[in-house]
C-alpha cells in the first residue's frame, strides 16, 4: 500500500513565519456547512457533514491513537471531536482551515479523554493482581503489509521511543509528521508560535534519533 | 573549495525544517559522508511516520471506521432534540365518561384518601416546619458546639457539603484532599492498612 511521504515544513528560511495554504475542499464544505445550520436545514447539513466526516476520519483516527495508544479511546475520542465541532459549526471561522480547527479540538478532545483515563485508572481498584500484562484490544485485526514491512521488534522500539518524548514534542511531531500538518498549521492547531512548534519539532527529532539510529 | 560537514542538528533542521543552502546543497552533493548521514535520517523519520500510521490503520481497518461514521452520525441524529415523548395507549380511551361508571362508594373512599393527604401534608408541615424553611443540606460537622473535639486555632466554621455532587467533583475533592500536607501525616497509616486487593 502506497501512502504519501510526511508532508514536511515548508522549505523556506529559518524562522521565516510559512503563509498558509488555500483553503481546502473540506474548509468550503465546513462553510457550506455552516450555512446550512445557519438557515435552519439541520438535515441537509447533518448529509454533507458526513461527507466531511468520511474525509477527515482516517487522518483523526491516526493522531488520536498515536496520542492515547488505545483503540477504543482513540474511538471515542474522535467521535467526540466530530460530534463538538458540528454542534459548533456556527462558530467556525471561514477564513481559517477546517483541519487546523479540527485538530484542535480533536487533541483537546484526546487531552481531556487521557485526563479522564488517568483519573480513573488511579481510582480504580485491580480486578485480579495475579496477571499484571495488560488486556489485549480485542478489536485489533491482523496486522497490514505496511505493517508487516517493519519488523514488530523495530516498530515496537519506534512505538517506545515515540512514547518518551515529553507531551509536547509527541504532540508537535505527530502532527507533523503523522497528520502531515506544517509548523504554521501546527502553531495555530495548539496556540503556540511557530518558532516554538520548530523548537519542539526539532528536539522531538533529535531524541529520536538517539534513541533510534544505534539499531537502524 | 571545501566546506565543513554538516553538523548532526543542521542535519535535523534540513530533514524536518528547512531547505539546504546552495552552498550546503553544493556540499550535500560532494560529500557521499554527509549526504549518507541525510539520507539515513529520513529514512529513519520515514520509518517512524510508517510504524505510527500502520498502528492506527491495523487497529481501525475500513469497516471499523464506517462502523464509527454511523455512530457519530446517530449521535448528531439526536444531538440537540427535545425527548421523545410516549403517548399514551390509544386503545386505553374511556368510551363513556368516568363519573357514570363509578359507584357512590368507590367515590367516597377516593374523597377521603385526597382528604388524608392533605390532612397529612398541613400535619407535616407544622410539625417540621424547618424542612421548608430551611435549604436541603447535610451538615458534616459543627465544631463551635463541640470544643472538645475543636482542634487548637480552629475557627469552629460548619463545613457543609452539597447532598448529591458529581463524578468528577468528588474526584476533584478527594485529589485536592490527598494533596494537601495535612494528609501526609496520615501516610504512616495508609501504609499500615492493608488494601482490600491484597487480603486473600
Amino acid at each position: 500500500m502506497s501512502r504519501t511521504p510526511p508532508r514536511r515544513a515548508p522549505s523556506t528560511v529559518a524562522g521565516a513565519a510559512a503563509p498558509l495554504a488555500p483553503l481546502s475542499r473540506d474548509s468550503q464544505l465546513a462553510a457550506e456547512i455552516k450555512g446550512l445550520v445557519a438557515s435552519g436545514d439541520r438535515d441537509a447539513a447533518r448529509d454533507r457533514y458526513g461527507e466531511l466526516v468520511a474525509h477527515q476520519q482516517r487522518r483523526a483516527v491516526r493522531i488520536a491513537y498515536q496520542y492515547l495508544r488505545d483503540a477504543h479511546d482513540a474511538d471515542e475520542a474522535v467521535q467526540d471531536a466530530f460530534v463538538k465541532v458540528f454542534t459548533h459549526i456556527i462558530s467556525y471561522r471561514e477564513d481559517l482551515p477546517f483541519e487546523v480547527w479540527f485538530t484542535r479540538i480533536l487533541v483537546n478532545a484526546c487531552l481531556d479523554l487521557r485526563k479522564s483515563r488517568a483519573r480513573r485508572l488511579r481510582w480504580a481498584v485491580p480486578m485480579s493482581s495475579s496477571s499484571d500484562t495488560p488486556p489485549s484490544d480485542p478489536a485489533t485485526p491482523e496486522p497490514t503489509p505496511e505493517q508487516r514491512l517493519v519488523s514488530r521488534e523495530r516498530a515496537d522500539e519506534i512505538t517506545a521511543a515515540v512514547e518518551s518524548l515529553p507531551d509536547r514534542q509527541r504532540t508537535v511531531f505527530t502532527l507533523c509528521h503523522v497528520a502531515e500538518q506544517t509548523t504554521a498549521e501546527v502553531s495555530q492547531a495548539l496556540g503556540l508560535s511557530e518558532a516554538t512548534v520548530r523548537v519542539h519539532l526539532f528536539r522531538a527529532v533529535r531524541k529520536l534519533r538517539r534513541l533510534l539510529d544505534h539499531a537502524s | 573549495m571545501r566546506a565543513e560537514h554538516l553538523t548532526d542538528d543542521r542535519l535535523i533542521e534540513l530533514s524536518t525544517l528547512e531547505a539546504p543552502s546552495a552552498t550546503e546543497q553544493r556540499h550535500l552533493s560532494a560529500c557521499a559522508r554527509c549526504d549518507a548521514r541525510r539520507v539515513r535520517l529520513q529514512r529513519l523519520l520515514e520509518d517512524v511516520s510508517d510504524a505510527a500510521t500502520a498502528a492506527a490503520d491495523a487497529a481501525f481497518p475500513p469497516e471499523r471506521l464506517a462502523r464509527q461514521q454511523s455512530r457519530i452520525l446517530a449521535r448528531l441524529l439526536h444531538e440537540g432534540r427535545p425527548a421523545r415523548v410516549i403517548a399514551f395507549p390509544a386503545g386505553h380511551t374511556q368510551p363513556e365518561p368516568v363519573a357514570a361508571r363509578t359507584r357512590p362508594r368507590s367515590r367516597w373512599i377516593a374523597a377521603a384518601a385526597v382528604a388524608g393527604l392533605v390532612v397529612g401534608v398541613i400535619a407535616g408541615r407544622f410539625g417540621h416546619d424547618y424542612s421548608f424553611s430551611r435549604p436541603a443540606r447535610v451538615i458534616v460537622a459543627h465544631t463551635a458546639e463541640q470544643p472538645e473535639l475543636r482542634a487548637p486555632g480552629s475557627t469552629g466554621t460548619i463545613r457543609e457539603v452539597t447532598a448529591s455532587i458529581s463524578e468528577d467533583e468528588f474526584l476533584n475533592q478527594l485529589e485536592m484532599a490527598i494533596d494537601s500536607p495535612a494528609a501526609a501525616a496520615l501516610q504512616p497509616i495508609d501504609d499500615l492498612t492493608p488494601r482490600a486487593w491484597d487480603v486473600r
